[in-house]
């Protein structure tokens, strides 16, 4: 697995973590190239479906980060989120989805270094994990399933 | 068919030092859309933003990608400059290369094909952008100033002097609030009545306000711009036209005993009453809770010897409907009274007083005249205490913030004691001195050394009354917190300033915060201290926290500016990043189904009902609708509609799916 | 039954509704639901406790709605159906006449929404017995085997959407999966696709199922699928310490919040 090279999607709120990362930026600090980051205006706006569509299209692992609570710019986004993201990892658990795969996080606009060891943690995690083999087993049977029944 | 502009920045070198910028220029050339990629050293510059705007013409570019660094530091820029290339700016996105790529890797080829994900991700949202134009809201150029004190009175007189109209809503029968009643003010000592009045006057008689005493909001509808507000006009059982203000009934009135609340409960007055003889407006209005017409039937003195029948026993109430452009909030503060404070006797010893109480005993306009007299036996206090931080910093009474006020006043008070009694003597208790501002801690230095005021760093542990006399234990850190004991004729408390009663309610009536202490909150701590999170609201004095008068004006006029800049324009401009609620041709209208749930998510009531009638009224179909000059584009009422029927402009469903999969898979 | 069969009578004759909404037996023996209009057919109506159908899904009906005021025979899931249905705006408590049944069968007096949500107050809302050993079952297994055991089970679906048909709480005019634009859930049966719509049944009920398990017995494979909605209602009830269908004025948990919200695993 050492040539395992995981993708991790990152879904973020524009006014906190977002900018919490273009500080990482700013300040040079170094993190896994394997993140790659979408921006939402809010967590609010984060549909747990897109979760789902990152894992059927290839990602190993997911990152959700936005204002810490009380911070939100639009005042309560994110305690929205927090609820939605509750019932939707206790779903996950009971269908045996893997949650270790997904990072949840509150990274303000000032915690650059946070974003860095949030996803510098996430990366080296789902390499031990390896690639979410069965997820990806499940949705090339599918595929399969698809082609046979025409 | 789309036909996408990439345009690749080297940003110097922070971008190209560890990505391959032509390696990448060149993958995404290839990409199918892309009709055109380039590669420039730095894009922002006026050459990189004019490669822009010919390629937009030359390509007859469908939406450009600009590959630099964060959106958030040039999106303005990138989309301007293709509004001037004549693409609509809405056409543009940035990929963030720099901050999310760049300057936080390695140079190599992991970092390089980042990048390439990171632009194709882009590249098919920008596919399905919309070309938005920006919202026009119409502006009502008439504002509202909740609460009459020298902050409301200094918002309006701004407000008014810019030209622009001022509705002025009191609850009480008068303008003025606390400062009124304040006998001087620090740090000059100047008579608070004195610079207060003209102003009070001034706001009765400019030509651009309207001013509406004895009356209270009753609803708060609408958004900025275009608020529609309800005021309930309490019946003063007058006719204000007819009334002169001489005075008589005031002075005939036989009730004559009711606590007045201007003197702090210190005096009395009649059931009707002025509350003051510098009141505006100056005409009294009838307590109908200690009226004994009101109670029992039957006296009708006032009307009687009226001599211009002014008095209304029938009058009712008024509710005036008002359109409202903005509307500025200065209702105030309350203090603690001494019954708060089991450990100084609840209140019951007539001698331990509050600090607004001793302003009135201080006023030469007071129930004393100005003389310092004990409420019990009318003395002359010979020992005075005062007790700083009474209820303020004291996290164990639930108030854990400094009322910032008390300092300065309890300075103000040991020296006008002291200018008034000067055998006398002054003692203050306090936690700390906080005296930052211009020419504070002078001040309070003076009532140190030239006024030899007795300042003992320590709390109070209790007051009880001996023989008379208020004893007073306390402890002097300063002296290693040695016992302190003080025979004292008269306390004062420097009580903590509180929200006003009602602030809470008022509060749910603007949709606007408040906080955990129900202080009204700003819409940003540091950089928007003036505004609330609802557009179009603005704070000004104490009603957000406990402040002094200075700072209570300079925030008035803040607030007047951002009312006067609202006004500077026919309308309101946005960025038309907003949600919109699907419609469809007749009979389904929308997809929406009209649960609501979506009404509760939204921060801004921005989610309205719309219904659908036949010919002759009757309702087919209730769906959402989005009040676009509400909605501030968060999205949330998005990710929670089931059935799909609210859409984000700029993130919208088809956008935020195509980025996953883009991100996800090369194509 | 003879209660139910009275009161029925007498709405109808009286015109306080003009359908009333039960249970009859069919020709076969089977139960199925009645739409009873004319008063002389009352006695149809029966009770027994094989009629366990929620009958509100009826009550979002254009074609039941169009008759005019409804009768509604009422176990307590249709009751709480029906507040969610009131809270969530589809139905109006005046349109209605609630004819509730008692957990023992008997005819209950429920005069009005206050007396019909004092009934539900008083009532046991937790997940009914025999779901609960199925939930405490499943819960025992490790992730793997969890995966395996949905796997296996959503490989099944036919994607005939009988559970989103069953189910009272279903009322949109347009579901998720008839949205193209994005394709969210895959049109094609396949055990990922399933997966994906199963999934979001499941958080859109999260909060608004009232555990009638409507959607299972409807499932024409023997699809397990109430089981998601339960567990949710089950968590809802953890963490939140609310049930649905408790009052006509509730609000949904996922549409509201409180700044308090425990969870662990937000870094």
């Amino acid at each position: 697995m050492s040539d395992f090279e995981p993708k991790v999607v990152a879904f973020v709120c524009n006014w906190c973590t977002y900018a919490g990362a273009d500080l990482t930026g700013t300040s040079r600090i170094k993190y896994a190239s394997n993140v790659k980051i979408i921006r939402f205006p809010c967590t609010g706006r984060i549909d747990f479906m897109l979760l789902l569509k990152a894992f059927a299209n290839g990602a190993d692992g997911i990152i959700v980060s936005g204002c810490h609570p009380n911070d939100c710019h639009y005042t309560s986004g994110n305690f929205h989120a927090k609820r939605r993201w509750i019932m939707f990892k206790e779903l996950m658990d009971f269908m045996g989805i893997d949650m270790n795969r997904i990072t949840f996080s509150w990274v303000s606009a000032a915690e650059g270094a946070k974003w860095a060891d949030v996803v510098n943690a996430t990366v080296t995690r789902i390499r031990e994990l390896g690639p979410y083999v069965s997820y990806k087993e499940m949705v090339d049977k599918s595929v399969e399933e698809e082609v046979k029944n025409g | 068919m789309a036909r996408i502009g990439v345009f690749v920045c080297h940003c110097g070198e922070n971008i190209s030092a560890t990505v391959d910028c032509g390696k990448v220029a060149d993958t995404i050339g290839k990409l199918k859309h892309v009709a055109y990629s380039t590669e420039y050293k730095y894009m922002c510059s006026d050459p990189g933003q004019t490669l822009i705007k010919d390629a937009i013409r030359e390509h007859k570019l469908t939406g450009v990608v600009v590959s630099a660094c964060s959106p958030r530091m040039h999106e303005p820029t990138f989309r301007k400059a293709c509004a001037e290339g004549g693409l609509n700016p809405f056409l543009c996105e940035m990929a963030n290369l720099r901050e999310h790529c760049s300057w936080v890797h390695e140079k190599n080829e992991l970092t390089t094909e980042k990048a390439i994900d990171i632009i194709r991700t882009q590249v098919e949202k920008v596919k399905l952008n919309s070309a938005l134009q920006p919202i026009r809201v119409p502006v009502t150029k008439t504002s509202m100033v909740i609460g009459g004190g020298i902050a409301g009175i200094q918002a309006a007189l701004d407000i008014a002097n810019c030209g622009h109209k001022v509705v002025m809503v009191e609850r009480s029968p008068s303008i003025g609030g606390h400062m009124s009643q304040l006998s001087e003010t620090f740090p000059t000592l100047d008579c608070s009545q004195c610079i207060l009045t003209p102003r009070m006057v001034e706001v009765a008689q400019h030509p651009n306000i309207t001013l509406y005493t004895y009356a209270e909001v009753e609803s708060v509808e609408g958004f900025i711009g275009n608020f529609k507000v309800k005021i309930r006009k309490k019946a003063k059982s007058l006719d204000e036209k007819a009334c002169t203000g001489c005075g008589l009934c005031t002075t005939k009135c036989p009730q004559k005993k009711i606590p007045n609340e201007f003197e702090q409960g210190m005096g009395m007055r009649p059931a009707i009453y002025v509350p003051f003889p510098q009141a505006v407006p100056n005409r009294p209005v009838i307590d109908k809770e200690h009226c004994t017409y009101y109670i029992k039937g039957k006296c009708k003195v006032c009307e009687i010897v009226c001599p211009t029948k002014a008095i209304r026993f029938d009058q009712p109430d008024e509710i005036l409907d008002l359109e409202i452009g903005a509307i500025v909030v200065s209702t105030g503060f309350d203090i603690k009274h001494a019954d708060f404070f089991p450990e100084y006797g609840y209140g019951k010893y007539k001698d331990v007083i509050d600090g607004l109480q001793f302003e009135r005993l201080a006023s030469a306009s007071g129930p004393t005249a100005g003389a310092i007299l004990r409420p019990s036996d009318g003395q002359v206090p010979k020992n005075i205490v005062f007790i700083a931080c009474a209820g303020s910093r004291d996290p164990a009474k639930g108030i854990a913030y400094c009322s910032k006020i008390c300092c300065m006043y309890t300075a103000k008070h040991a020296m006008l004691y002291k200018h008034k009694v000067h055998e006398g003597n002054a003692h203050v208790f306090y936690m700390d001195i906080r005296s930052g501002g211009k020419n504070y801690d002078e001040f309070v230095r003076r009532a140190i050394e030239e006024d030899y005021v007795n300042y003992i760093r320590g709390r109070v542990s209790t007051v009880y009354e001996r023989d008379g006399k208020l004893i007073v234990k306390g402890v002097d850190t300063l002296l290693g917190a040695q016992p302190v004991e003080i025979v004292a004729d008269m306390v004062v408390l420097a009580t903590a300033g509180v929200a006003n009663p009602g602030a809470e309610e008022l509060a749910q009536k603007l949709h606007v915060s408040y906080d955990s202490h129900k202080f009204f909150a700003e819409a940003h701590p540091k950089l928007k201290p003036v505004e609330t999170n609802t557009a179009g609201i603005f704070l000004a004095g104490a009603c957000q926290n406990p402040k002094d008068i200075p700072d209570s004006v300079s925030q008035a006029s803040g607030a007047a500016v951002k009312v006067a800049a609202l006004f500077s324009q026919n309308g309101l401009t946005r960025e038309p990043l907003v949600a919109f609620v699907n419609r469809t041709a007749p009979p389904m209208y929308s997809t929406c189904v009209g649960c609501f749930l979506c009404q509760s998510v939204c921060p801004y009531q921005a989610i309205e009902r719309e219904d659908f009638k036949t010919r002759d009224g009757k309702i087919i179909k209730t769906v959402a609708k989005i009040n676009e000059g509400l909605c501030q584009g968060c999205g949330t009422c998005v990710a929670l509609c089931r059935s799909k029927s609210i859409d984000l402009y700029g993130y919208s469903n088809n956008q935020v799916y195509a980025e996953v999969v883009a991100l996800l898979n090369e194509f | 039954m003879d209660n139910l069969v009275k009161r029925a009578k007498e709405l109808l004759e009286n015109k306080t509704v003009q359908v009333v909404i039960g249970y009859e037996a069919g020709p076969t023996g089977v139960i199925r639901p009645a739409f009873i209009t004319d008063p002389e057919k009352a006695g149809k109506l029966i009770y027994n406790d094989k009629c366990d159908q929620n009958l509100a899904v009826y009550l979002t009906k254009k074609e039941v709605k169009n008759f005019g005021k409804m009768a509604i025979v009422a176990t307590l899931p249709v009751m709480r159906s029906i507040m969610m249905l009131i809270s969530e705006q589809q139905l109006f408590a005046e349109s209605i006449v609630v004819l509730g049944i008692s957990a023992d069968g008997n005819l209950l007096d429920i005069a009005d929404i206050n007396i019909m949500q004092g009934y539900i107050e008083k009532s046991d809302l937790s997940n009914p017995e025999k779901y609960k050993a199925l939930l405490a079952e499943l819960n025992k297994l490790n992730p793997e085997e969890k995966f395996a055991y949905w796997q296996k089970e959503l490989s099944k679906c036919i994607k005939c959407y009988a559970c989103r048909q069953a189910c009272p709480m279903c009322y949109c005019t347009r579901c998720t999966v008839e949205v193209n634009q994005p394709q969210w859930i895959p049109v094609q049966a396949n055990t990922h696709g399933n997966m994906e719509w199963h999934i979001l049944r499941a958080m859109h009920l999260a909060g608004r199922c009232i555990s009638c398990g409507e959607c299972g017995r409807a499932c024409p494979v023997g699809i397990p699928c109430h089981l998601l909605t339960m567990q949710l209602t089950d968590q809802v009830y953890t963490y939140f310490k609310v049930y649905a269908g408790t009052s006509d004025k509730m609000n949904s948990v996922l549409s509201t919040f409180e700044p308090n919200d425990k969870e662990s695993f937000i870094i």
